[in-house]
């Protein structure tokens, strides 16, 4: 709806850029998944991750959501920066995301294959 | 960025976002670069915090009623206005001078409509009346302004029609209703572009002075801390809200199902309708809305007696 990604120069250089994921709850639980991090290490280890470069807007509106849901939740801040982790709530959510849509990826490029 | 532009950023997200996150927001934004896409970003994400809100902050089962009853009444004055309009000035008010069912139906709308009157002015003017008092005695501004925004919007959009009127060389108002369609305008009237122009406008107003209102009111009823309706007063009100529209919304079925019967190309004519539409579309919008309203005050009475059972 209002997700705003915004992309690197450095980012391919297809306007399209089919092969570019963004969801922004989902990205920002995934670069918690290995541990805390404050908002711009979220925001530059999504882009190495996905190759989208969240603006600041969505992404506080994806941490506001996601600690809504209780699925991360703040620690106390460092130096200016205020990290957050996942929750065991959002561990469980974000590996049963993942497995589904690993699943998902698993039989649409099966499906390709067999064209 | 620096820190100024930081802090208004951040201060355009609703209050509750803001007791949580400005802080924080702000010291993030200040690491950012100062450029259109952040601030569009940061535009379009408050935008979005500002709608969850409107629908996130829980009212208690009598504030949800009040709400439903406000939404009601916008619902069913633009949808009498739509009727109103449509009608007024055209051909169908003759077929009612001749046919007694259609001047049946027609007095059920008005029935409908004088009941609705009854009711605001019974509850609607009282309880906004006794809000803005006690916002006041407690100097609760936040209260006091959001229970100004619906008569400021009223306000505008007539000083706009006056207004509009004027430019237009004081024959014409610039209604949504009388820009164009399968007549010959006046001499008088000013030309057909300029007729599209102020009538947009004038929709434009309109449907911001709804929108605004209903956010307000809705926000004052949440921040109000006067609670002292009767519980009885507030179940008959809604009652007879939800019967006053349910009438109107009757009357209106009634009416386009005999004037299809007795005089269809009127009724299918460009004529009237909203932004040169038929009748009929101008009158299917009317009746959809009154039957929105109608489900929206069945809504607040449960509410009201839910309240009472709890």
């Amino acid at each position: 709806m209002f997700y705003y990604v915004t992309r690197s120069k450095h980012d391919v250089d297809d306007d399209h850029d089919p092969g570019r994921y963004s969801d922004p709850p989902l990205l920002v639980l995934t670069s918690l998944a290995d541990g805390p991090k404050h908002g711009h290490a979220m925001l530059e280890d999504i882009f190495r991750m996905s190759g989208t470069r969240l603006g600041p807007g969505t992404l506080y509106g994806a941490i506001a959501r996601l600690e809504r849901e209780r699925l991360i939740e703040p620690l106390p801040a460092e130096e200016r920066r205020q990290p957050y982790r996942l929750t065991p709530g959002g561990v469980r959510v974000l590996r049963a995301k993942l497995t589904t849509l690993s699943g998902f990826v698993r039989v649409g490029l099966k499906k390709l294959e067999a064209r | 960025m620096n820190a100024r532009r930081a802090r208004r950023l951040a201060g355009l997200y609703p209050q509750e976002w803001r007791t949580r996150y400005s802080e924080e927001f702000q010291l993030f934004l200040e690491d950012h670069p100062s450029d259109v896409r952040t601030i569009l970003d940061v535009l379009g994400s408050a935008t979005r915090e500002h709608a969850l809100s409107f629908w996130r902050l829980k009212m208690d089962r009598r504030r949800t009623c009040l709400a439903l009853m406000f939404y009601t009444c916008m619902i069913a004055i633009v949808a009498g206005v739509n009727f109103y309009w449509t009608v007024d000035g055209t051909s169908l008010v003759a077929a009612m001078k001749i046919h007694p069912s259609l001047f049946t139906s027609w007095n059920l709308v008005r029935i409908g409509a004088a009941l609705f009157a009854a009711v605001i002015a019974a509850v609607g003017i009282p309880v906004s009346w006794a809000m803005a008092r006690t916002a006041l005695a407690a100097r609760r501004w936040d209260v006091i302004h959001r229970l100004a925004v619906p008569p400021c919007a009223g306000l505008v959009v007539l000083v706009w029609l006056v207004v509009g009127a004027r430019i237009a060389g004081g024959h014409w108002v610039p209604t949504p209703w009388d820009v164009a369609g399968n007549w010959i305008a006046p001499a008088d009237w000013p030309p057909l572009s300029i007729r599209w122009t102020l009538g947009l406008v004038s929709f434009v107003l309109m449907t911001i002075g709804i929108i605004v209102s209903v956010v307000s009111f809705r926000q004052a009823i949440i921040r109000s801390d006067w609670l002292s309706l009767r519980r009885i007063w507030l179940n008959v009100s809604a009652m007879l809200l939800a019967v006053s529209v349910g009438v109107m919304a009757l009357g209106v079925l009634m009416w386009g199902w005999f004037i299809e019967r007795y005089t269809v190309s009127d009724f299918h004519a460009r004529n009237g309708g909203f932004f040169s539409s038929t009748n009929f579309a101008s009158w299917i919008g009317s009746l959809v809305l009154l039957l929105a309203a109608t489900a929206t005050a069945v809504s607040g009475t449960r509410s009201a007696f839910r309240a009472e059972a709890e």
